[in-house]
């Protein structure tokens, strides 16, 4: 019975992983459709290998691999992830300025912020929303890309470094730094 | 920063990552020692704390198209058809060979013999599915059971079945009426095509019957030529079948490579009726094949729920042992 219990186990990955999965489908490709057609199929593939998962692995993080690697196949299969940015940067404005953490962060500034990440190379974006969206570590984003814990900090780094390039005069600088 | 000065470009991933606030101290020093200095990378750090800033907001920022409401309902719908139809399987030796085992959520999907070593064939893990596994748990009751069965110490398998592996409703229909047939009863190929209102449909019904995938839980050996010859089974199996009917105590003889049911031997009955006949009352034995269902003894007649004929009384006429 050892196969019932792995199920339900499996249901418990589905709710604890399946939100933050879709949005990171979603930001890597930008609309809502796509990320619900391959969020679906992380979870079916990830059921298929449950149950020859080691114990005690990081499940989210292989669920990430598993997205990272569908989503590249996506934007290769299709060669539609350019159509996708062209499409996105009119979608993906955002409906309403936010206020969440009391700054109104400009909304050209934010823009711009999205479409920089937009532009970045495939390896370099999917590291950039890993760490900077997602919070992964980087042996995590290394082991999504199939690349060393350094290439994936390497990959985050030129990535900033590009965005940053991309919003200079349009970062709100503080004050106090400026002295 | 100045891009030119090789300290500000040695010094610039300490700085990103003392941005990010990932910095270990003594990368945190350098960093702190060498803005002390220049102004440029000062404000450098600043843009990229600010920048880390905004990624800060834009990480916590609601989505659009944020709902994945849709999409889970379809990941559960899908889940539960995969779930339903994954098969666990196992092999066991058996009286009759290697034989594989599987079922899925719903219920018995397949049986099928194997040969005595090698990898399974194509179409066995076909038959199986992808997402097949081995769980010896999930099949260890069935094949207790079935070793049971084959050793004649249990003449029902009342196993829930799995029937999606069918390959049309016509062959759905000839095994269901080839699973109604009693233990112990032959009857003939053209019997069940005309059980299933196609008696024209002989070779048909032969050919759904060859790709039974329940062979012994939906007992396709019960079903022979009409001249009585088993004709054929599991490939070139015939010796299968033969002792599968013995199991269930019809009696063959050897003809050339194939063996025959002696219908002289046979209590007989009028497939309908309610009453069984020693072979010799009326006319039956030059009725064919395909309007009578055959037992091998009295008591597999009567554990059917049949009566001995008031007539020919073979209760009380028995035919020799």
């Amino acid at each position: 019975m050892g196969r019932v219990m792995a199920e339900d186990a499996f249901e418990a990955v589905v709710g604890a992983h399946h939100a933050e999965i879709r949005r990171y489908l979603l930001r890597i490709t930008a609309r809502g459709s796509d990320a619900d057609d391959l969020s679906q199929e992380t979870f079916l593939r990830a059921f298929r290998a449950y149950r020859a998962l080691p114990p005690g692995s990081n499940v989210r993080a292989w669920l990430f691999t598993i997205a990272t690697n569908l989503g590249r196949n996506h934007f290769r299969a299709q060669g539609r992830r350019r159509r996708a940015y062209a499409a996105a940067a009119m979608e993906m404005r955002p409906d309403a300025p936010d206020r969440t953490d009391g700054h109104v962060m400009v909304e050209e500034a934010r823009d711009r912020l999205e479409r920089a990440v937009g532009e970045l190379p495939g390896k370099q974006r999917l590291a950039f929303i890993m760490r900077k969206m997602h919070e992964l570590e980087y042996a995590e984003i290394g082991a999504s890309l199939s690349c060393s814990e350094e290439s994936a900090r390497a990959h985050v780094f030129q990535a900033l470094r590009k965005v940053r390039r991309s919003l200079d005069g349009h970062l709100p600088l503080e004050m106090e730094s400026r002295s | 920063m100045s891009p030119q000065h090789p300290l500000c470009r040695a010094i610039e991933p300490d700085l990103l990552s003392v941005a990010a606030g990932e910095a270990e101290t003594a990368a945190a020093g350098r960093v702190e020692a060498h803005v002390a200095t220049c102004g440029l990378c000062r404000e450098e750090l600043a843009n990229y704390r600010a920048l880390e800033g905004m990624m800060d907001t834009l990480r916590r920022a609601p989505l659009r198209d944020d709902d994945a409401t849709l999409a889970r309902a379809q990941l559960a719908s899908r889940l539960s058809d995969l779930r339903s139809r994954l098969v666990g399987f196992g092999i066991f030796p058996s009286p009759l060979g290697r034989i594989l085992i599987g079922r899925s959520e719903q219920g018995v999907a397949l049986v099928q013999y194997l040969p005595a070593d090698g990898a399974l064939s194509a179409h066995v893990r076909r038959l199986l599915g992808e997402d097949a596994v081995e769980d010896l748990t999930a099949t260890e009751g069935l094949r207790a059971e079935l070793v049971d069965y084959l050793e004649g110490r249990r003449a029902r398998l009342d196993w829930p079945l799995d029937l999606r592996r069918m390959r049309s409703d016509f062959q759905r229909r000839v095994l269901e009426a080839t699973a109604a047939l009693p233990y112990g009863a032959v009857t003939s190929y053209a019997g069940i095509a005309a059980r299933i209102g196609a008696p024209s449909a002989v070779r048909p019904v032969a050919q759904a019957l060859r790709w039974n995938p329940l062979p012994i839980v939906i007992p396709c050996h019960r079903v022979i030529g009409g001249s009585g010859a088993l004709t054929g089974y599991a490939g070139r199996r015939v010796e299968l079948k033969q002792r599968l009917l013995a199991v269930e105590g019809v009696k063959t003889v050897a003809a050339r490579n194939d063996f025959k049911v002696d219908r002289e031997a046979m209590y007989t009955m009028v497939t309908g009726d309610r009453e069984y006949c020693v072979p010799t009352c009326g006319s039956l034995l030059s009725k064919p094949l395909s309007e009578l269902t055959l037992f091998g003894t009295r008591d597999r007649a009567e554990a059917a729920g049949f009566a001995p004929c008031t007539s020919c009384r073979p209760d009380l006429h028995p035919l020799p042992a």
